[in-house]
């Protein structure tokens, strides 16, 4: 998608290797991000994230369903991305089917843990009103408007984001009611329960050019890289799921010290965004 | 008329990009070119080819809708109606054997995004420097309770009275785009004609105090 000379393709090399990328950045600095919250008043919570040029709006709308009958006393949530044709011109149509179905799939991987509902970022039991009979189907639905780079990471921060921002309505259940028959519920309007984010995880995308490896690549550094190694860390530091991309091989251990490098990466990270996030936040709110 | 607002340059990597909201319509729109033509078939010697692509983010409306993102008929036929209201102001003769691609993409939804999408359009087009004869604009009047209502919203256009959406070049006094569904008795017909078109003319001012608070912004960050 990006054609580069030959001479440009080295300079990034070349910069990269001495820690001064194109844009004048280190390795692992990120582009300025803003978060804005509240931006589509329909929806249960949203958010819109931008990462240098490229910005994303995910909205999450909360509706009510039956737990699966696995895991009766979880809630069940489920993640779609839509790239905008507004952001490249190659996305028109069906064109951006398989990147919004892969980015899709990394998210649902980073966030919503294995397929027993272990080990997910996105706490699902927080979701149910009645265990085995009604609970909250989460909708989360990202778009992509404009792509310059780094999408996973600004989807990951958006949905962060988005998620602080929900507010999930209080429910009234009809007493009286026997354990076969369905349930009375009455959904208030009024009073809303926010959703609990303190253990969603962000992603970090370290993508490997040469011998180094950087963070937020922009759309000519990508075309660069070997391969690039996506984790999602939550606050506590732990590893919530990984994704690799890319033909070329990393050996092992240079895998581990990237993950050690994103979990450095990470602190700054959560701390900025949540910094962000109230702040957008306060903004919302006068 | 409800509460209008643009912006433009939201996408930095199109070649013009604007922000429309009418209300809670909230569309943006992206118009990449002119460029080569990508299908040679197409090609055109003596003008250039005009095309859009329209769609509706899942979370636009009040219920989260999957559908299909090319396929749908809706989408398509308001693709076609944008393209053949903005072709008829851009100079295309100027740019032979080149294509411009415009997509809009609504963001919310609440009645009037036709006409959202095409002053949307206009904006972006003006950003991306595309010659044109006039800016386009449109918006959407109904006729409810023996009253001419100017710039329908979702639940008034779900009423069930006539929606009629006009396209106008303000200053030449031109009509491009006329649509209208249901009933409506022809004397009415005028009196709702002569209110679309004032709106369409304010909407015009108001993209020209955009126009011109850009151009100055632009002189300004040139140090002129």
């Amino acid at each position: 998608m990006v054609g580069l000379s030959l001479g440009e393709q080295c300079f990034i090399e070349g910069g990269i290797a001495q820690d001064l990328r194109c844009d004048g950045r280190r390795r692992l600095t990120y582009r300025p991000i803003h978060v804005e919250t509240g931006v589509i008043p329909q929806a249960n919570g949203s958010a819109r994230v931008r990462i240098g040029a490229t910005e994303v709006i995910v909205s999450v709308k909360a509706e009510l369903g039956k737990p699966s009958l696995m895991q009766p006393d979880k809630g069940n949530v489920s993640i779609y991305i839509d790239c905008s044709s507004t952001a490249e011109p190659a996305f028109e149509g069906r064109g951006a089917d398989w990147l919004s179905a892969d980015l899709s799939n990394a998210l649902q991987r980073c966030l919503l843990g294995a397929k027993s509902g272990a080990g997910a970022g996105i706490d699902r039991s927080s979701l149910v009103v009645i265990e085995g009979k009604i609970c909250w189907d989460l909708y989360i639905d990202g778009l992509v408007i404009s792509s310059d780079g780094n999408l996973l990471d600004a989807l990951g921060a958006a949905i962060k984001a988005a998620l602080s921002n929900t507010g999930i309505p209080k429910v009234q259940i009809a007493a009286g009611a026997s354990s076969d028959e369905q349930p009375e519920v009455d959904v208030s309007d009024e009073e809303f329960m926010q959703f609990d984010t303190s253990g969603v995880p962000v992603i970090i995308t370290l993508t490997k050019i040469g011998k180094h490896y950087i963070v937020d690549a922009t759309p000519e550094e990508e075309s660069q890289m070997s391969s690039a190694v996506s984790i999602s860390i939550n606050r506590q530091g732990h590893v919530c799921g990984v994704t690799k991309r890319g033909g070329v091989g990393i050996d092992p251990t240079v895998i581990l010290q990237m993950v050690s490098a994103a979990k450095h990466v990470s602190e700054q990270l959560i701390n900025k965004l949540d910094s962000e996030i109230a702040s957008a936040e306060a903004e919302d709110e006068s | 008329m409800r509460q209008i607002r643009a912006e433009i340059g939201a996408v930095s990597k199109a070649d013009g990009s604007a922000i429309f909201e009418m209300g809670n319509t909230k569309v943006i729109a992206a118009v990449y070119g002119p460029r080569e033509v990508q299908n040679r078939s197409q090609q055109m010697s003596d003008q250039t080819l005009v095309r859009c692509e329209y769609s509706m983010a899942n979370f636009s409306t009040g219920d989260r809708m999957r559908k299909p993102k090319g396929g749908d008929r809706r989408s398509t036929e308001i693709s076609l109606v944008i393209r053949q209201t903005v072709e008829a102001c851009i100079l295309t003769h100027l740019m032979p054997r080149s294509q411009i691609d415009i997509y809009v993409q609504v963001l919310q939804a609440d009645g009037g995004t036709r006409s959202a999408c095409i002053n949307a359009a206009t904006l972006a087009f003006a950003d991306a420097g595309i010659p044109m004869r006039d800016l386009v604009t449109s918006c959407s009047v109904g006729y409810l309770h023996s009253t001419p209502l100017l710039d329908l919203n979702y639940v008034e256009h779900s009423a069930g009275g006539p929606d009629v959406t006009v396209g106008i070049l303000p200053k030449l006094d031109k009509v491009t785009l006329l649509q209208m569904d249901s009933k409506l008795p022809i004397d009415i017909l005028e009196n709702v004609m002569q209110l679309s078109t004032e709106g369409c003319k304010a909407i015009a001012n108001y993209i020209r105090e955009i126009l011109l608070e850009n151009a100055k912004q632009l002189e300004y960050r040139r140090g002129v």
